[in-house]
Protein backbone atom coordinates (compact mmCIF):
# COMPACT_ATOMS: atom_id res chain seq x y z
CA UNK A 1 0.00 0.00 0.00
CA UNK A 2 2.97 2.18 0.62
CA UNK A 3 3.91 1.32 -2.40
CA UNK A 4 1.11 2.60 -4.32
CA UNK A 5 0.89 5.49 -2.73
CA UNK A 6 4.20 6.87 -3.48
CA UNK A 7 3.49 5.83 -6.98
CA UNK A 8 0.60 8.15 -7.11
CA UNK A 9 3.21 11.38 -5.95
CA UNK A 10 5.03 10.41 -8.93
CA UNK A 11 2.53 11.68 -11.51
CA UNK A 12 3.34 14.77 -12.30
CA UNK A 13 6.61 14.19 -12.92
CA UNK A 14 5.84 11.54 -15.97
CA UNK A 15 5.26 13.13 -18.92
CA UNK A 16 8.47 15.09 -18.47
CA UNK A 17 10.62 12.38 -17.82
CA UNK A 18 9.19 10.29 -20.76
CA UNK A 19 10.73 12.86 -23.15
CA UNK A 20 13.97 13.09 -20.80
CA UNK A 21 17.34 11.02 -21.62
CA UNK A 22 17.61 8.69 -18.80
CA UNK A 23 20.47 10.23 -16.87
CA UNK A 24 21.58 7.62 -15.13
CA UNK A 25 22.55 5.23 -18.37
CA UNK A 26 24.84 7.51 -20.60
CA UNK A 27 23.72 8.84 -23.36
CA UNK A 28 21.47 6.93 -26.00
CA UNK A 29 18.12 5.22 -25.33
CA UNK A 30 18.31 2.54 -22.24
CA UNK A 31 18.36 -0.85 -24.02
CA UNK A 32 16.40 -3.97 -22.92
CA UNK A 33 17.45 -7.45 -24.58
CA UNK A 34 14.59 -10.01 -24.62
CA UNK A 35 15.26 -13.51 -24.16
CA UNK A 36 12.41 -16.04 -25.56
CA UNK A 37 9.78 -14.91 -27.26
CA UNK A 38 7.12 -16.86 -25.84
CA UNK A 39 4.30 -15.78 -23.45
CA UNK A 40 6.42 -13.93 -21.10
CA UNK A 41 9.34 -12.50 -23.78
CA UNK A 42 7.09 -11.45 -26.09
CA UNK A 43 4.34 -10.07 -24.05
CA UNK A 44 7.51 -8.06 -22.15
CA UNK A 45 8.97 -6.82 -25.17
CA UNK A 46 5.59 -5.81 -26.70
CA UNK A 47 4.68 -3.86 -23.63
CA UNK A 48 8.03 -2.30 -23.15
CA UNK A 49 8.00 -1.26 -26.55
CA UNK A 50 4.11 0.40 -26.67
CA UNK A 51 4.37 1.97 -22.86
CA UNK A 52 8.05 3.58 -23.74
CA UNK A 53 6.73 4.80 -27.53
CA UNK A 54 9.90 4.37 -28.27
CA UNK A 55 12.15 5.75 -25.52
CA UNK A 56 13.49 2.19 -24.65
CA UNK A 57 15.50 0.25 -27.06
CA UNK A 58 13.72 -3.46 -26.92
CA UNK A 59 15.51 -6.48 -28.72
CA UNK A 60 13.76 -9.47 -28.56
CA UNK A 61 15.92 -12.81 -29.54
CA UNK A 62 13.97 -15.82 -30.32
CA UNK A 63 15.46 -18.25 -32.88
CA UNK A 64 12.18 -19.22 -34.08
CA UNK A 65 10.32 -17.72 -36.89
CA UNK A 66 6.96 -18.68 -36.18
CA UNK A 67 5.89 -19.42 -32.68
CA UNK A 68 4.01 -22.31 -31.69
CA UNK A 69 2.09 -22.19 -28.27
CA UNK A 70 1.97 -25.24 -25.81
CA UNK A 71 -1.51 -24.15 -25.11
CA UNK A 72 -4.31 -25.56 -27.09
CA UNK A 73 -1.83 -27.74 -29.04
CA UNK A 74 -3.70 -30.72 -26.90
CA UNK A 75 -6.98 -29.23 -28.79
CA UNK A 76 -5.33 -29.35 -32.17
CA UNK A 77 -4.51 -32.98 -30.84
CA UNK A 78 -8.11 -33.88 -30.42
CA UNK A 79 -9.10 -32.24 -33.43
CA UNK A 80 -10.94 -29.33 -32.11
CA UNK A 81 -8.77 -26.71 -32.98
CA UNK A 82 -6.00 -26.41 -36.20
CA UNK A 83 -2.49 -26.91 -36.17
CA UNK A 84 -2.17 -23.90 -38.12
CA UNK A 85 -4.01 -22.00 -35.99
CA UNK A 86 -1.15 -22.46 -33.39
CA UNK A 87 1.61 -20.49 -35.00
CA UNK A 88 1.86 -16.43 -34.59
CA UNK A 89 4.27 -14.33 -36.78
CA UNK A 90 6.78 -12.30 -34.68
CA UNK A 91 6.13 -9.21 -37.74
CA UNK A 92 3.73 -7.07 -36.36
CA UNK A 93 6.67 -7.09 -33.26
CA UNK A 94 8.89 -5.44 -35.42
CA UNK A 95 6.92 -3.47 -38.09
CA UNK A 96 4.09 -1.75 -35.86
CA UNK A 97 6.08 -1.74 -32.37
CA UNK A 98 9.60 -1.01 -33.75
CA UNK A 99 11.22 -4.07 -31.85
CA UNK A 100 14.49 -5.76 -33.26
CA UNK A 101 13.96 -9.20 -33.56
CA UNK A 102 16.84 -11.36 -33.51
CA UNK A 103 15.87 -14.97 -34.70
CA UNK A 104 19.19 -16.57 -33.10
CA UNK A 105 19.61 -18.74 -30.12
CA UNK A 106 21.32 -16.89 -27.03
CA UNK A 107 24.63 -18.70 -25.63
CA UNK A 108 26.16 -16.76 -23.29
CA UNK A 109 25.26 -14.29 -20.33
CA UNK A 110 27.71 -11.50 -19.31
CA UNK A 111 25.94 -10.38 -16.29
CA UNK A 112 29.22 -7.90 -15.39
CA UNK A 113 29.97 -6.88 -19.46
CA UNK A 114 25.62 -6.86 -19.52
CA UNK A 115 25.79 -8.67 -22.59
CA UNK A 116 24.21 -11.79 -24.49
CA UNK A 117 25.78 -13.69 -26.88
CA UNK A 118 24.24 -15.17 -29.98
CA UNK A 119 25.66 -18.68 -31.35
CA UNK A 120 25.93 -16.47 -34.76
CA UNK A 121 28.63 -14.56 -32.90
CA UNK A 122 26.57 -11.41 -32.50
CA UNK A 123 26.97 -9.66 -28.66
CA UNK A 124 24.16 -8.03 -27.83
CA UNK A 125 24.51 -4.71 -25.00
CA UNK A 126 21.69 -4.25 -22.53
CA UNK A 127 20.92 -1.84 -19.46
CA UNK A 128 18.46 -4.53 -18.58
CA UNK A 129 18.25 -8.33 -19.61
CA UNK A 130 14.28 -10.24 -19.58
CA UNK A 131 14.85 -14.21 -19.38
CA UNK A 132 11.99 -15.92 -20.17
CA UNK A 133 13.53 -19.21 -21.61
CA UNK A 134 10.53 -21.63 -20.79
CA UNK A 135 11.86 -25.38 -19.85
CA UNK A 136 14.39 -27.23 -20.65
CA UNK A 137 13.91 -31.25 -19.53
CA UNK A 138 16.17 -33.06 -16.76
CA UNK A 139 18.86 -35.38 -18.18
CA UNK A 140 18.09 -39.01 -17.30
CA UNK A 141 14.52 -37.58 -15.61
CA UNK A 142 13.06 -40.78 -17.30
CA UNK A 143 15.85 -43.59 -18.15
CA UNK A 144 15.65 -45.01 -21.51
CA UNK A 145 14.16 -41.72 -22.51
CA UNK A 146 16.44 -39.21 -23.81
CA UNK A 147 15.82 -36.17 -27.00
CA UNK A 148 17.36 -38.44 -29.75
CA UNK A 149 14.30 -40.82 -28.73
CA UNK A 150 11.31 -37.50 -29.42
CA UNK A 151 10.71 -38.97 -33.04
CA UNK A 152 9.33 -42.37 -31.33
CA UNK A 153 8.71 -41.45 -27.94
CA UNK A 154 7.65 -37.67 -28.28
CA UNK A 155 7.48 -35.58 -25.22
CA UNK A 156 4.85 -32.62 -26.90
CA UNK A 157 5.52 -30.59 -24.43
CA UNK A 158 7.26 -27.17 -26.29
CA UNK A 159 5.29 -26.42 -29.33
CA UNK A 160 6.37 -26.97 -32.41
CA UNK A 161 6.16 -30.28 -34.72
CA UNK A 162 6.24 -32.80 -31.61
CA UNK A 163 2.53 -32.06 -31.33
CA UNK A 164 1.30 -32.71 -34.78
CA UNK A 165 3.90 -35.86 -34.56
CA UNK A 166 1.97 -37.18 -31.94
CA UNK A 167 -1.11 -36.39 -33.22
CA UNK A 168 0.03 -38.97 -36.51
CA UNK A 169 1.15 -41.49 -34.32
CA UNK A 170 -2.38 -41.35 -32.17
CA UNK A 171 -4.34 -41.20 -35.91
CA UNK A 172 -1.65 -44.77 -36.64
CA UNK A 173 -2.45 -46.78 -33.88
CA UNK A 174 -3.44 -49.96 -34.35
CA UNK A 175 -7.03 -50.87 -33.70
CA UNK A 176 -7.24 -52.16 -29.76
CA UNK A 177 -4.07 -50.58 -29.21
CA UNK A 178 -2.12 -49.03 -26.07
CA UNK A 179 -1.32 -44.81 -25.41
CA UNK A 180 0.77 -44.42 -22.42
CA UNK A 181 2.19 -41.27 -21.40
CA UNK A 182 4.67 -41.19 -18.23
CA UNK A 183 3.36 -37.94 -16.97
CA UNK A 184 6.05 -35.46 -15.05
CA UNK A 185 6.89 -35.00 -11.37
CA UNK A 186 5.93 -31.08 -9.96
CA UNK A 187 7.04 -28.33 -10.52
CA UNK A 188 6.24 -28.41 -14.72
CA UNK A 189 4.70 -26.12 -17.26
CA UNK A 190 0.95 -26.58 -17.51
CA UNK A 191 -0.24 -28.40 -14.66
CA UNK A 192 -3.39 -29.59 -16.25
CA UNK A 193 -2.03 -29.93 -19.35
CA UNK A 194 -0.95 -33.84 -19.30
CA UNK A 195 -4.41 -34.65 -18.16
CA UNK A 196 -6.49 -32.28 -21.02
CA UNK A 197 -3.96 -34.40 -23.30
CA UNK A 198 -5.00 -37.66 -21.81
CA UNK A 199 -8.54 -36.25 -22.44
CA UNK A 200 -8.54 -34.96 -26.20
CA UNK A 201 -6.54 -38.87 -27.13
CA UNK A 202 -9.43 -40.42 -25.34
CA UNK A 203 -11.62 -38.33 -27.34
CA UNK A 204 -9.53 -38.95 -30.67
CA UNK A 205 -9.80 -42.77 -30.07
CA UNK A 206 -13.52 -42.95 -28.92
CA UNK A 207 -14.21 -41.79 -32.23
CA UNK A 208 -11.93 -43.57 -34.42
CA UNK A 209 -10.21 -46.93 -32.16
CA UNK A 210 -12.83 -47.45 -29.42
CA UNK A 211 -11.28 -50.74 -28.18
CA UNK A 212 -7.72 -48.66 -27.49
CA UNK A 213 -6.67 -48.29 -24.16
CA UNK A 214 -4.94 -45.29 -22.34
CA UNK A 215 -2.12 -46.13 -20.07
CA UNK A 216 -1.77 -43.27 -17.23
CA UNK A 217 1.50 -43.53 -15.71
CA UNK A 218 2.01 -40.95 -12.91
CA UNK A 219 4.31 -39.95 -10.37
CA UNK A 220 2.18 -38.18 -8.56
CA UNK A 221 -0.31 -38.79 -6.05
CA UNK A 222 -2.85 -36.44 -7.09
CA UNK A 223 -2.98 -34.03 -9.54
CA UNK A 224 -4.68 -30.56 -10.81
CA UNK A 225 -8.33 -30.66 -11.52
CA UNK A 226 -8.10 -34.28 -10.61
CA UNK A 227 -12.16 -34.53 -9.66
CA UNK A 228 -12.99 -32.71 -12.46
CA UNK A 229 -10.92 -34.67 -14.96
CA UNK A 230 -11.74 -38.25 -13.69
CA UNK A 231 -15.55 -37.12 -13.03
CA UNK A 232 -15.24 -36.66 -17.32
CA UNK A 233 -13.12 -39.49 -17.99
CA UNK A 234 -15.81 -41.82 -16.12
CA UNK A 235 -18.83 -39.68 -18.28
CA UNK A 236 -17.51 -39.76 -21.66
CA UNK A 237 -14.79 -42.18 -21.64
CA UNK A 238 -15.49 -45.35 -19.89
CA UNK A 239 -13.29 -48.02 -19.26
CA UNK A 240 -10.77 -46.25 -21.68
CA UNK A 241 -8.29 -44.67 -19.03
CA UNK A 242 -6.14 -46.52 -16.52
CA UNK A 243 -4.23 -44.60 -13.98
CA UNK A 244 -1.30 -46.12 -12.24
CA UNK A 245 -0.13 -43.94 -9.58
CA UNK A 246 2.92 -44.13 -7.08
CA UNK A 247 1.51 -46.66 -4.25
CA UNK A 248 1.59 -49.41 -7.53
CA UNK A 249 5.28 -48.28 -8.68
CA UNK A 250 4.64 -45.07 -10.84
CA UNK A 251 7.55 -43.68 -9.81
CA UNK A 252 9.87 -46.25 -10.36
CA UNK A 253 9.85 -45.71 -14.46
CA UNK A 254 11.81 -46.80 -17.13
CA UNK A 255 11.71 -46.77 -21.06
CA UNK A 256 12.66 -48.65 -24.27
CA UNK A 257 11.84 -46.38 -27.20
CA UNK A 258 13.03 -49.50 -29.77
CA UNK A 259 11.22 -52.28 -27.87
CA UNK A 260 8.52 -49.64 -27.45
CA UNK A 261 7.90 -50.49 -23.88
CA UNK A 262 7.59 -49.02 -20.34
CA UNK A 263 8.83 -50.85 -17.55
CA UNK A 264 6.63 -49.70 -14.50
CA UNK A 265 8.48 -51.25 -11.48
CA UNK A 266 9.60 -53.84 -12.86
CA UNK A 267 6.00 -55.02 -15.02
CA UNK A 268 6.75 -54.37 -18.55
CA UNK A 269 3.97 -53.06 -20.78
CA UNK A 270 4.02 -52.83 -24.33
CA UNK A 271 2.48 -49.83 -25.89
CA UNK A 272 1.55 -48.40 -29.47
CA UNK A 273 2.35 -44.91 -28.76
CA UNK A 274 4.00 -43.82 -25.85
CA UNK A 275 3.96 -39.45 -25.04
CA UNK A 276 7.13 -39.09 -22.28
CA UNK A 277 6.84 -35.47 -20.31
CA UNK A 278 9.77 -35.76 -18.15
CA UNK A 279 11.17 -33.39 -15.13
CA UNK A 280 11.58 -30.41 -15.75
CA UNK A 281 14.19 -27.50 -15.04
CA UNK A 282 14.47 -23.69 -16.38
CA UNK A 283 15.47 -23.05 -20.39
CA UNK A 284 19.17 -23.95 -20.32
CA UNK A 285 20.14 -19.79 -21.08
CA UNK A 286 19.18 -18.99 -17.22
CA UNK A 287 21.53 -22.37 -15.68
CA UNK A 288 24.26 -20.42 -18.20
CA UNK A 289 23.84 -16.96 -16.92
CA UNK A 290 24.20 -18.70 -13.55
CA UNK A 291 20.96 -17.72 -11.89
CA UNK A 292 19.51 -21.13 -11.15
CA UNK A 293 19.37 -23.15 -7.86
CA UNK A 294 20.03 -26.53 -7.11
CA UNK A 295 16.38 -27.56 -8.51
CA UNK A 296 17.17 -25.71 -11.53
CA UNK A 297 14.71 -23.02 -11.60
CA UNK A 298 15.41 -19.38 -11.07
CA UNK A 299 14.28 -18.23 -7.51
CA UNK A 300 12.82 -14.35 -8.29
CA UNK A 301 11.86 -10.91 -6.27
CA UNK A 302 7.92 -11.38 -5.61
CA UNK A 303 7.17 -7.81 -6.20
CA UNK A 304 9.58 -7.15 -9.70
CA UNK A 305 10.26 -10.91 -11.08
CA UNK A 306 13.95 -10.02 -10.81
CA UNK A 307 16.50 -12.72 -10.25
CA UNK A 308 17.18 -13.02 -6.62
CA UNK A 309 20.90 -13.32 -7.82
CA UNK A 310 21.24 -10.12 -10.13
CA UNK A 311 18.97 -6.81 -10.12
CA UNK A 312 19.46 -5.91 -13.65
CA UNK A 313 18.24 -9.82 -14.64
CA UNK A 314 14.25 -10.19 -14.90
CA UNK A 315 12.95 -13.75 -15.31
CA UNK A 316 9.57 -14.82 -16.50
CA UNK A 317 7.42 -17.54 -16.40
CA UNK A 318 7.97 -21.04 -16.17
CA UNK A 319 11.62 -21.37 -15.53
CA UNK A 320 11.05 -18.59 -12.51
CA UNK A 321 10.67 -19.96 -9.57
CA UNK A 322 8.21 -17.22 -7.92
CA UNK A 323 5.65 -19.29 -4.89
CA UNK A 324 2.09 -19.83 -6.01
CA UNK A 325 1.42 -19.22 -9.44
CA UNK A 326 1.59 -22.25 -11.94
CA UNK A 327 3.66 -22.30 -14.59
CA UNK A 328 1.19 -21.52 -17.29
CA UNK A 329 1.34 -18.86 -20.15
CA UNK A 330 -0.99 -16.77 -18.67
CA UNK A 331 1.00 -16.41 -15.67
CA UNK A 332 4.14 -15.46 -17.45
CA UNK A 333 1.75 -12.77 -19.38
CA UNK A 334 0.81 -11.62 -16.27
CA UNK A 335 4.42 -11.67 -14.44
CA UNK A 336 6.24 -9.41 -17.96
CA UNK A 337 3.55 -6.78 -16.91
CA UNK A 338 4.90 -6.75 -13.99
CA UNK A 339 8.66 -6.63 -14.82
CA UNK A 340 7.51 -3.76 -17.75
CA UNK A 341 6.21 -1.46 -15.46
CA UNK A 342 9.53 -2.28 -13.04
CA UNK A 343 11.43 -2.00 -15.92
CA UNK A 344 9.98 1.45 -17.16
CA UNK A 345 10.25 3.14 -13.54
CA UNK A 346 14.40 2.38 -13.17
CA UNK A 347 14.69 3.57 -17.11
CA UNK A 348 12.52 6.18 -17.63
CA UNK A 349 11.36 6.93 -13.98
CA UNK A 350 8.29 6.43 -14.73
CA UNK A 351 5.89 5.69 -11.67
CA UNK A 352 5.92 2.51 -10.28
CA UNK A 353 3.01 0.12 -8.94
CA UNK A 354 2.46 -2.48 -6.78
CA UNK A 355 3.13 -5.80 -8.13
CA UNK A 356 -0.52 -7.62 -8.85
CA UNK A 357 -0.46 -11.21 -10.87
CA UNK A 358 -3.27 -13.14 -12.29
CA UNK A 359 -3.65 -17.25 -13.92
CA UNK A 360 -6.53 -19.14 -15.01
CA UNK A 361 -5.84 -22.15 -16.81
CA UNK A 362 -8.80 -23.93 -18.64
CA UNK A 363 -8.64 -27.32 -19.55
CA UNK A 364 -11.28 -29.44 -22.56
CA UNK A 365 -12.16 -32.74 -21.13
CA UNK A 366 -14.00 -33.12 -24.21
CA UNK A 367 -15.80 -31.29 -26.97
CA UNK A 368 -17.84 -28.44 -25.11
CA UNK A 369 -16.75 -29.98 -22.00
CA UNK A 370 -14.20 -26.79 -20.41
CA UNK A 371 -13.46 -26.51 -17.12
CA UNK A 372 -11.10 -23.77 -15.10
CA UNK A 373 -8.96 -23.20 -12.17
CA UNK A 374 -7.84 -19.57 -11.68
CA UNK A 375 -6.56 -17.33 -9.04
CA UNK A 376 -5.40 -13.50 -8.40
CA UNK A 377 -1.68 -12.97 -6.89
CA UNK A 378 -0.28 -10.62 -4.50
CA UNK A 379 3.70 -9.78 -3.66
CA UNK A 380 5.11 -10.46 -0.41
CA UNK A 381 8.63 -10.42 0.76
CA UNK A 382 8.40 -14.63 0.79
CA UNK A 383 6.67 -15.30 -2.85
CA UNK A 384 3.94 -14.64 -4.74
CA UNK A 385 1.01 -15.62 -2.55
CA UNK A 386 -2.53 -16.03 -3.19
CA UNK A 387 -5.19 -13.79 -2.25
CA UNK A 388 -8.53 -15.45 -4.15
CA UNK A 389 -9.08 -18.17 -5.96
CA UNK A 390 -11.63 -20.29 -7.86
CA UNK A 391 -11.85 -23.57 -9.45
CA UNK A 392 -14.77 -25.44 -11.75
CA UNK A 393 -17.11 -27.75 -9.92
CA UNK A 394 -17.81 -31.72 -10.73
CA UNK A 395 -21.66 -31.75 -12.21
CA UNK A 396 -21.77 -28.38 -13.61
CA UNK A 397 -24.63 -28.59 -16.38
CA UNK A 398 -23.57 -28.96 -20.24
CA UNK A 399 -24.44 -25.60 -20.87
CA UNK A 400 -21.99 -23.52 -18.48
CA UNK A 401 -18.72 -25.69 -19.09
CA UNK A 402 -19.67 -24.92 -23.26
CA UNK A 403 -19.56 -21.01 -22.14
CA UNK A 404 -16.15 -22.09 -20.39
CA UNK A 405 -14.99 -23.57 -23.62
CA UNK A 406 -16.20 -20.78 -25.78
CA UNK A 407 -14.40 -18.21 -22.60
CA UNK A 408 -10.82 -20.27 -23.38
CA UNK A 409 -11.06 -19.68 -27.19
CA UNK A 410 -11.63 -16.12 -26.60
CA UNK A 411 -8.46 -16.05 -23.95
CA UNK A 412 -6.36 -17.76 -26.29
CA UNK A 413 -7.32 -14.83 -29.09
CA UNK A 414 -7.06 -12.20 -26.16
CA UNK A 415 -3.35 -13.31 -25.18
CA UNK A 416 -1.83 -14.25 -28.54
CA UNK A 417 -3.47 -10.89 -29.59
CA UNK A 418 -1.85 -9.31 -25.88
CA UNK A 419 1.57 -11.40 -27.07
CA UNK A 420 1.93 -10.64 -30.55
CA UNK A 421 -0.93 -7.93 -32.23
CA UNK B 1 -4.71 14.47 -23.07
CA UNK B 2 -7.48 16.61 -23.45
CA UNK B 3 -9.50 13.75 -24.42
CA UNK B 4 -8.44 11.76 -21.81
CA UNK B 5 -9.08 14.35 -19.24
CA UNK B 6 -12.40 15.29 -20.24
CA UNK B 7 -13.64 11.10 -20.36
CA UNK B 8 -12.26 11.25 -16.47
CA UNK B 9 -14.66 14.63 -15.36
CA UNK B 10 -17.82 12.91 -16.75
CA UNK B 11 -16.95 9.80 -14.61
CA UNK B 12 -18.61 11.60 -11.63
CA UNK B 13 -18.30 11.16 -8.09
CA UNK B 14 -15.07 9.55 -8.23
CA UNK B 15 -12.71 10.76 -10.96
CA UNK B 16 -10.16 7.86 -12.06
CA UNK B 17 -6.75 7.62 -11.92
CA UNK B 18 -6.27 7.03 -16.13
CA UNK B 19 -2.41 6.30 -15.30
CA UNK B 20 -3.60 3.74 -12.63
CA UNK B 21 -6.02 2.15 -14.61
CA UNK B 22 -3.42 1.62 -17.45
CA UNK B 23 -1.51 -0.66 -15.44
CA UNK B 24 -4.27 -2.45 -14.11
CA UNK B 25 -5.61 -2.91 -17.11
CA UNK B 26 -2.94 -4.71 -18.20
CA UNK B 27 -4.49 -7.51 -16.31
CA UNK B 28 -7.78 -7.11 -18.20
CA UNK B 29 -6.34 -7.51 -21.72
CA UNK B 30 -4.98 -11.21 -21.37
CA UNK B 31 -8.57 -11.74 -22.60
CA UNK B 32 -10.32 -8.80 -23.48
CA UNK B 33 -8.67 -7.52 -26.50
CA UNK B 34 -8.12 -3.63 -26.97
CA UNK B 35 -9.27 -3.50 -30.34
CA UNK B 36 -12.74 -4.35 -29.13
CA UNK B 37 -13.66 -7.34 -30.72
CA UNK B 38 -15.00 -10.02 -28.73
CA UNK B 39 -14.98 -13.81 -29.46
CA UNK B 40 -16.09 -15.59 -26.51
CA UNK B 41 -15.27 -13.15 -24.32
CA UNK B 42 -17.31 -9.57 -24.18
CA UNK B 43 -15.15 -6.37 -25.39
CA UNK B 44 -14.96 -3.79 -22.50
CA UNK B 45 -13.57 -1.10 -24.35
CA UNK B 46 -15.58 2.66 -24.96
CA UNK B 47 -18.49 1.84 -22.18
CA UNK B 48 -19.68 4.71 -20.45
CA UNK B 49 -17.86 4.92 -17.25
CA UNK B 50 -20.93 5.02 -15.01
CA UNK B 51 -21.91 1.81 -16.83
CA UNK B 52 -18.02 0.26 -16.11
CA UNK B 53 -18.35 0.94 -12.78
CA UNK B 54 -21.80 -0.72 -12.23
CA UNK B 55 -20.93 -4.09 -13.76
CA UNK B 56 -17.62 -4.69 -11.88
CA UNK B 57 -19.28 -3.75 -8.93
CA UNK B 58 -22.11 -6.14 -9.68
CA UNK B 59 -19.45 -9.34 -10.25
CA UNK B 60 -17.70 -7.72 -6.73
CA UNK B 61 -20.90 -8.17 -4.49
CA UNK B 62 -22.27 -11.25 -6.63
CA UNK B 63 -25.13 -10.45 -8.37
CA UNK B 64 -23.20 -10.76 -11.87
CA UNK B 65 -22.42 -14.55 -12.07
CA UNK B 66 -18.84 -15.66 -13.51
CA UNK B 67 -16.03 -17.23 -11.65
CA UNK B 68 -13.03 -15.17 -13.46
CA UNK B 69 -14.93 -12.16 -12.91
CA UNK B 70 -15.86 -12.11 -9.44
CA UNK B 71 -12.22 -12.84 -8.53
CA UNK B 72 -10.93 -10.26 -10.49
CA UNK B 73 -13.31 -7.55 -9.17
CA UNK B 74 -13.09 -8.73 -5.23
CA UNK B 75 -9.06 -7.34 -5.96
CA UNK B 76 -10.72 -4.25 -6.85
CA UNK B 77 -11.43 -1.16 -4.67
CA UNK B 78 -13.74 1.65 -5.67
CA UNK B 79 -10.64 3.57 -6.49
CA UNK B 80 -9.03 0.82 -8.87
CA UNK B 81 -12.64 0.36 -10.45
CA UNK B 82 -12.87 4.37 -11.20
CA UNK B 83 -9.21 3.99 -12.87
CA UNK B 84 -10.21 1.09 -15.13
CA UNK B 85 -13.63 2.70 -16.12
CA UNK B 86 -11.49 6.00 -16.94
CA UNK B 87 -8.79 4.03 -19.09
CA UNK B 88 -10.97 2.32 -20.68
CA UNK B 89 -13.63 5.10 -21.77
CA UNK B 90 -10.62 6.41 -23.82
CA UNK B 91 -10.62 3.49 -26.40
CA UNK B 92 -13.07 3.96 -29.24
CA UNK B 93 -16.10 1.10 -29.05
CA UNK B 94 -16.12 -2.21 -31.33
CA UNK B 95 -16.80 -1.28 -34.64
CA UNK B 96 -20.08 -3.59 -34.23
Amino acid sequence: MELKRRGFLGVALVGASVLAAPAVLGSGRPRVVVVGGGSGGATAARHLAMQSGGAIDVTLVEPSRTYYTCYFSNLALGGVWSFDDLGHSYANLAAVHGINVVHDWAVGVDRDARTVTLAGGGVLPWDRLVLSPGIDFVDGAVPGWDVAAQGRMPHAYKGGTQAALLAAQVEGMREGGVFAMVAPPNPYRCPPGPYERISMVAHVLTQRNPTAKILLVDPKESFSKQALFEEGWQRHYPGMIERIDPLFGADNVSVDPEAMTVDIDGVIEQVDVCNVIPAQKAGRIAEVAGLTNDAGWVPVDPHTMKARADEAVFVLGDASQQGDMPKSGYSANSQAKVAVNVIRHELLDTRLFPARYSNTCWSLIAPDDGVKVGAAYDATDEKIATRDSFISQTGEDTDLRAATFAESIGWYRGITADMFG
Amino acid sequence: MMAILAATAQGGAMAGDVEWGAYLAAECTTCHRRDGSADGIPAITGWPEAGFVAALRAYRGGARSSQTMQTVARGLDDGDIAALAAYFATYPPAAD
